[in-house]
């Protein structure tokens, strides 16, 4: 009997095509013995005991979104490289007390109206030039342009000429008296007034900060080196930094684990107890509140016009539990947008509405509903989701049916601005973490004039202004800051939920790292040692 | 076979040209806009309005189309909008990282798919068969995303022989490079390879069981000739499109992949592009793609037509 095919080719093929898988995985994986390891290659240079600082090495900082130019001057999800390349005429301390940096002292005129400012001598950039009263005015007027698009327009439009005397003294003079300016100069990078437009396409960063940016690649991150002539002498002590993005939260824990990347400030809430399971890693959080959760409200659509009903939500939502399952627990629940570090903060501020379904109900009933049905709009990101989804479990648990509305970050954006909200939002704000006057004239959901919630009131407006032309060591600055959080908490139209502070995760040989308050990366004092 | 060429040309022409119009069309139906996103949440009308007019999208559509296609042709693609960058700059550095990517997965699909397909069709050891089995089912099974995690955590986390991401390119340190590419071209190839090996197999055993191959054994030629000579050849003009196919898949699985190992390719650019409405680069794209799957299956006709010259008269 014939077989139906023959058996033999078998044994025959079977070592061909061995031999031909071996061959094919031996050219993929050409030399990979014998040559250099890409993952001790992508390990910091080992150091000794980290008793003392140590110079040299490169520090790899995993971000999961890429640098974007265009937002340069705006505050943006990926604001660390600004203080690497950049320097700021001042910088706030724990206390908010601003310090000097390019700026080495401050004299306000009596009537609040102008600010003289020496400026330090001998700073270069980059390319050589050196660093003038031009720059600071350039800055400033940078600003005040609407293309910029930067956060903090409306201060610098506060700036309505200056003085220059000579070329390391300067005088602002204010349109009125603010009492933001620092904040002002915590975020305003000194650019390179020359080559600003190649800065904002990415081909060219002019700065005057520690490193100097060599590389950009769109999506895989960018490259710095040591600026050896900055002005901080035997600063800074790393040869070099390197931002890699990684996008995937898993992939960004994985390469810090295997020592491929040594910083993080984008490991999701979540995925922290892995870190604190990792003996190589260590986590810090900075109190900063350099972001806050939310929930808005449209004032403009019945029934949430009547701030019973937005009262009664603020009650209807557990924030522990959010700032829990969502933020890992890092971060702080509360009820107003104040961090702890705030002038504004106040603890019964923060637990004025604390999780109450039987009192949101009471409210919900005392102004005429048992059931309601209302949209919720959120970023379809995992992090986002969960907040929603937990916010929908809790109103429906006080009556209030929740359908979900996942959108992108650029719609939410475009509908942010245009203020085309549906009926609840959730995203989140920043700015609380300076001068209380900022966040409600430059925070857009708190925005005095022109707001998402559509919420106008002459005695909030009124209150803002002053807050914000008043002297911030003025008696009645304490009152007016008061004041703000005291109608932000009975409007309602803003129900902020929980204060997230910068979490971040760090090899244990890394020493030196800090942030500012905009969560610019400050490597001045960095090194790899231990 | 130049004929043959010409009269697939105009088809594929028109298919670009349908191309260019959906990709522009599609993305300006989606709500957002780049000026909103480069205006931030804070800006005035007034500012949305500047930006808007510096990109030129107070223009109307009919003249944008006609703008982006002009440029388009005289080999302008004009800078982003919201990455910043020129398009041209941005698209050419991640295509070299996606090719990179997909030729390592290729290159894997067919020594996987080969190994799978021959093994397959001729063990009769039936362990040899079942791990076939259980790797062919196992690979079409998982996902990427799941794969790539696994694999991770194997050669990453646990055993430490390779990056868990990241890209050198192998043109610039091929002995890194090479290791930064294993994880994420294997990821990729794993899905196609088992569909390619299913494939050959059954290929294979339908040419092995032909009668002229029993004529041969009987007349005592040697099974290896019989396999490399006979059964191959006639098992693979349905393979070479199917590989065709499962370029263009990879060239679609390769965002995830992307993602998953922060592989700076075309899927991450794409991504970002479109999450920030940066027109320009996210039509130039999805028109670079359309490209890319006509040609290769330009290519592809052009092989099978080679294998079979039934197909080069019709």
């Amino acid at each position: 009997m014939t077989e139906l095919y023959p058996s033999t080719p078998t044994a025959l093929s079977r070592r061909t095509t061995l031999r031909a898988a071996g061959g094919g995985t031996l050219l993929l994986g050409l030399g990979l013995a014998g040559c250099r390891s890409a993952v001790s290659e992508a390990e910091a240079p080992a150091g000794q005991a980290a008793a003392a600082p140590k110079r040299g090495g490169t520090l790899t900082v995993a971000i999961n979104s890429d640098f974007t130019p265009s937002l340069l001057f705006a505050q943006s999800g990926q604001s660390l490289q600004q203080r690497l390349v950049y320097n700021t005429l001042t910088r706030y301390d724990d206390r908010l007390k601003p310090q000097p940096e390019l700026a080495t002292s401050w004299e306000y005129a009596k009537d609040g109206r102008s600010l003289t400012l020496k400026l330090r001598t001998g700073v270069t950039y980059h390319d050589g030039r050196p660093f003038t009263a031009d720059d600071v005015i350039f800055a400033v007027k940078n600003l005040q342009n609407p293309l910029r698009a930067s956060q903090l327009r409306a201060t610098a439009a506060a700036v309505a000429g200056f003085e220059k005397r000579g070329d390391h003294e300067l005088v602002l003079k204010l349109a009125h008296p603010v009492n933001n300016l620092f904040d002002l100069f915590e975020f305003m990078i000194l650019t390179d007034r020359n080559s600003v437009e190649d800065a904002v396409t990415g081909k060219k960063l002019n700065g005057t900060g520690p490193f100097k940016l060599t590389r950009w690649s769109p999506g895989a991150g960018l490259a710095f080196t040591r600026n050896e002539k900055y002005w901080q002498p035997d600063r800074p002590y790393l040869d070099a930094v390197e931002f890699r993005v990684v996008p995937q939260a898993d992939a960004l824990l994985s390469s810090l684990r295997t020592g491929q990347s040594q910083l993080s400030f984008d490991v999701p809430g979540n995925n922290l107890a892995t870190v604190t399971a990792t003996p190589e890693l260590t986590l810090s959080e900075y109190a900063t509140g350099a972001g806050a959760l939310y929930l808005g409200v449209n004032t403009t659509v019945a029934p949430l016009n009547d701030k019973t009903v937005r009262q009664a939500l603020a009650q209807g939502v557990d924030r522990e539990r959010i700032l829990k399952q969502v933020l890992g627990g890092h971060g702080l629940a509360s009820a107003t947008p104040w961090p702890k570090s705030s002038p504004a903060f106040s603890e019964a501020g923060r637990t004025h509405y604390t999780y109450n379904p039987g009192k949101a109900r009471e409210l919900l009933k005392s102004a005429g509903h048992s059931r309601l049905d209302l949209p919720l709009l959120h970023l379809g990101l995992p992090g986002d989701t969960a907040v929603a989804e937990a916010i929908q479990y809790d109103l429906k648990q006080i009556g209030v049916q929740v359908t979900l509305q996942p959108t992108d970050p650029a719609t939410a954006q475009k509908k942010l601005i245009s203020q085309s909200m549906p009926a609840l939002w959730t995203m989140g704000h920043g700015f609380a973490q300076v001068q209380p006057s900022t966040l409600a004239v430059s925070a857009y959901p708190f925005n005095e004039a022109k707001n998402t919630s559509r919420f106008r009131s002459a005695a909030y407006t009124e209150v803002v202004r002053e807050a914000w032309t008043t002297p911030e060591t003025d008696a009645r600055a304490n009152a007016l800051r008061r004041q703000i959080t005291d109608t932000l908490l009975d409007e309602a139209f803003i129900i902020d939920l929980v204060i997230r502070g910068s979490v971040q995760v760090s090899a244990k040989k890394l020493h030196g790292v800090t942030l500012n308050k905009f969560s610019y990366l400050n490597l001045d004092d960095a090194y790899l040692a231990g | 076979m130049r004929g043959y060429l010409l009269r697939r040309l105009p088809s594929a022409l028109l298919v670009l040209l349908i191309a260019s119009v959906l990709a522009f069309a599609v993305l300006r139906l989606v709500p957002g806009d780049p000026a909103a996103v480069l205006a931030g949440p804070d800006a005035s009308p007034e500012a949305e309005a500047a930006i808007r007019a510096r990109l030129g999208l107070d223009a109307p559509l009919p003249t944008q189309y006609a703008r982006w296609l002009g440029d388009l042709l005289t080999g302008d693609l004009g800078p982003s909008y919201a990455i910043g960058g020129q398009t041209a700059d941005l698209i050419g550095d991640g295509l070299g990282a996606t090719v990179e990517l997909t030729l390592g997965a290729l290159l894997f699909v067919v020594v996987l798919g080969a190994a799978f397909g021959i093994l397959g069709a001729t063990s009769r050891n039936r362990w040899v068969l079942g791990t076939v089995r259980i790797l062919t089912t196992g690979a079409l099974a998982v996902p990427p995303f799941v794969t790539g995690v696994l694999l991770v955590l194997l050669f990453s986390v646990l055993l430490g022989v390779l990056p868990p991401g990241g890209r050198v390119p192998l043109l610039t340190a091929p002995d890194l490079g090479v290791q930064y590419l294993l994880l994420p071209s294997l990821c990729l190839a794993l899905p196609s390879a088992a569909v390619l090996g299913r494939y050959l197999k059954d290929g294979i055993e339908r040419a092995l069981a032909e009668d002229y191959v029993r004529t041969a054994t009987a007349a005592g030629i040697a099974p290896r000739r019989l396999l490399w000579r006979h059964a191959l050849p006639n098992a693979l003009p349905p393979v070479v499109t199917l590989l065709g196919m499962q370029t263009g898949n990879l060239l679609g699985g390769a965002v995830l992949v992307e993602a998953i190992f922060a592989w700076p390719g075309l899927g991450q650019l794409a991504e970002q592009a479109l999450i920030r409405r940066d027109y320009p680069v996210v039509q130039d794209l999805l028109l670079l793609l359309v490209t890319a799957f006509v040609l290769v299956q330009l290519l592809t006709d052009l092989v099978h037509a080679r294998l079979d010259p039934r197909i080069r008269w019709e």
